[in-house]
């Protein structure tokens, strides 16, 4: 068992997440930096399909009635080796303290999180309160069992820097022109391009709040759509939302732009005051943008 | 579909949005319905899930089986043969409690008593036309032009599961608890959204339900 001795800001059980329940106004939800916590998992052997722990801005304090082997990735903590796996001796603690730079810190245990299922994952969904074991964010005092999701040895040496994504802003994040572009004039995702966003304070699961200084975009209403994660909304006032893992199913801003999958990551390590910029790519370089990663997490280290 | 044309249009690397229209109506709805069934039934290859709305309909794809070209093209070879006759549900009865905080304002905007707006709110089917936004919220239409009223000026931060919503031209149905921006006139006891339920949401686009007022 691990014992939560404390919570920190907002840490949640997460996994690959439950696509294919859209329709029901469910989102896949998942680890919001998925890259991270597939590379977590990778580190200690784990199944991709393992679930682990999602910290944000400020990580747990975990102890361990048993040794176990755990990797720390993403957002960096200053109470552990990041990127590498890390043997825990029964009866120690592991506490991650605050993250930066990034916003949220992976801990895969080999074995991973053992918690039920809810509707075919162990995410916790912030929309719905369901699923992550409790139906909420962990608290102090919770116990987690460790699984048996276990499929290869855990990686002796630290996940190499070259295949890691960056670590801070300012962004580089790659998007798909559509679905409602022709809501907008025709220059205006090449001006998109052109603006530093910021982000604002008003980033979760759900989305994050950009602000575009020197630039107001003015589209046309639409009628309400299915969303991705990865939209960027823009509302009335010229503000951008970018719609993430626990996205609102369906929505009625005009999307100019959206993010490709692979750099979701990128937004989920996103803080507040950060610099974004968007360019605009075609779906081969898209496609080639996934397999990189992918490619990555297949390698033999 | 005769006069209508697809417009098909990414939405990432991994969706293509179909929009069919840009009006909320029963015919609009069964075209999307009848298509979401058609591609169920056809089972394009990489096509993963669909998601319907409105007037539109979200195709998620697997990229390492397909691409937005290809399944587009495999998408565009059912335009116009796609058959629009999908019929509605049965209707659903929907125990009412017209005890809702906005009620009374409802009234004063739509120059109603509070037992007016009950009785045109009660007093006919409506068509689910969307399950979205949060975990089973229910979207319906088409509320009578005398109840139309606009959103609140600034939404609730917390708005309980089972309420009762109008806004615009519709009505609606919060599943979970979340933050929302309708005018709540009552709510229902009936459990709209359950995650350990098959299917989890109690209600699907091209459902008919009715409110019966219960005290």
């Amino acid at each position: 068992m691990i014992e939560v001795v404390e919570a920190g800001r907002r840490t949640t059980i997460q996994d690959r997440g439950r696509p294919g329940l859209e329709r029901f106004g469910i989102p896949s939800g998942g680890a919001a930096d998925w890259f991270a916590a597939a590379v977590a998992n990778r580190i200690v052997g784990n199944r991709q399909d393992a679930a682990l722990l999602e910290c944000t801005a400020a990580g747990p304090t975990l102890r361990f009635d048993s040794d176990a082997v755990v990797a720390v990735t993403g957002g960096q903590s200053a109470g552990i080796a990041n990127w590498q796996a890390v043997p825990i001796s029964r009866g120690s603690s592991l506490a991650v303290g605050t993250i930066a730079p990034g916003l949220r810190t992976y801990i895969a245990v080999r074995g991973g999180i053992d918690v039920p299922f809810v509707l075919g994952s162990r995410s916790f969904s912030q929309r719905g309160a369901f699923g992550g074991g409790f139906g909420r964010p962990l608290a102090k005092g919770d116990g987690l069992a460790i699984g048996r999701m276990v499929e290869l040895e855990s990686i002796a040496t630290p996940w190499p820097e070259s295949h890691r994504l960056p670590a801070r802003g300012p962004w580089e994040v790659r998007v798909i022109g559509g679905p409602q572009q022709d809501a907008f004039a025709a220059d205006a995702l090449q001006r998109l391009g052109a603006t530093a966003c910021r982000v604002t304070p008003e980033i979760d699961r759900m989305g994050l709040r950009l602000e575009t200084p020197g630039l107001r975009l003015q589209p046309q209403e639409i009628l309400t759509v299915p969303m991705t994660a990865g939209a960027i909304q823009v509302t009335p006032s010229g503000e951008l939302i970018v719609l993430h893992v626990d996205h609102q199913s369906t929505g009625g801003y005009p999307v100019i732009a959206t993010v490709i999958s692979a750099d979701l990551s990128l937004l989920a390590q996103a803080r507040p005051g950060d610099t974004v910029r968007f360019r605009s790519i075609d779906q081969a370089e898209a496609a080639r943008a996934g397999r990189r990663l992918t490619g990555w997490l297949e390698l033999n280290h | 579909m005769p006069g209508s044309e697809w417009q098909v249009a990414p939405a990432g690397d991994r969706a293509l949005l179909i929009t069919l229209g840009r009006s909320i109506d029963p015919e609009m709805l069964g075209q999307v319905l009848a298509l979401d069934q058609a591609l169920q039934d056809r089972r394009p290859s990489g096509l993963v899930s669909t998601v319907p709305a409105y007037a539109s309909l979200l195709c998620l794809f697997d990229p390492e089986v397909t691409d937005a070209a290809r399944l587009e093209a495999g998408i565009r070879q059912l335009e116009g043969q796609v058959d629009a006759s999908v019929p509605f549900g049965a209707v659903v009865d929907v125990p009412a409690r017209y005890d809702g905080p906005d009620l009374a304002d409802v009234a004063l905007k739509t120059n109603l008593t509070p037992a007016g707006v009950v009785e045109a709110h009660a007093g006919r089917e409506y068509l689910v036309y969307c399950v979205g936004f949060a975990p089973g919220f229910t979207y319906c239409g088409a509320l009578p032009d005398q109840l139309a009223a606009p959103r609140l000026a600034s939404p609730r931060l917390r708005v309980s599961a089972g309420s009762i919503g109008i806004a615009g031209r519709q009505t609606g149905i919060y599943a979970v608890e979340s933050p929302g921006g309708w005018n709540l006139i009552g709510r229902t006891a009936l459990r709209l959204f359950d995650p350990a339920a098959d299917p989890p949401a109690r209600f699907k686009p091209g459902d008919r339900l009715r409110f019966i007022p219960t005290s």
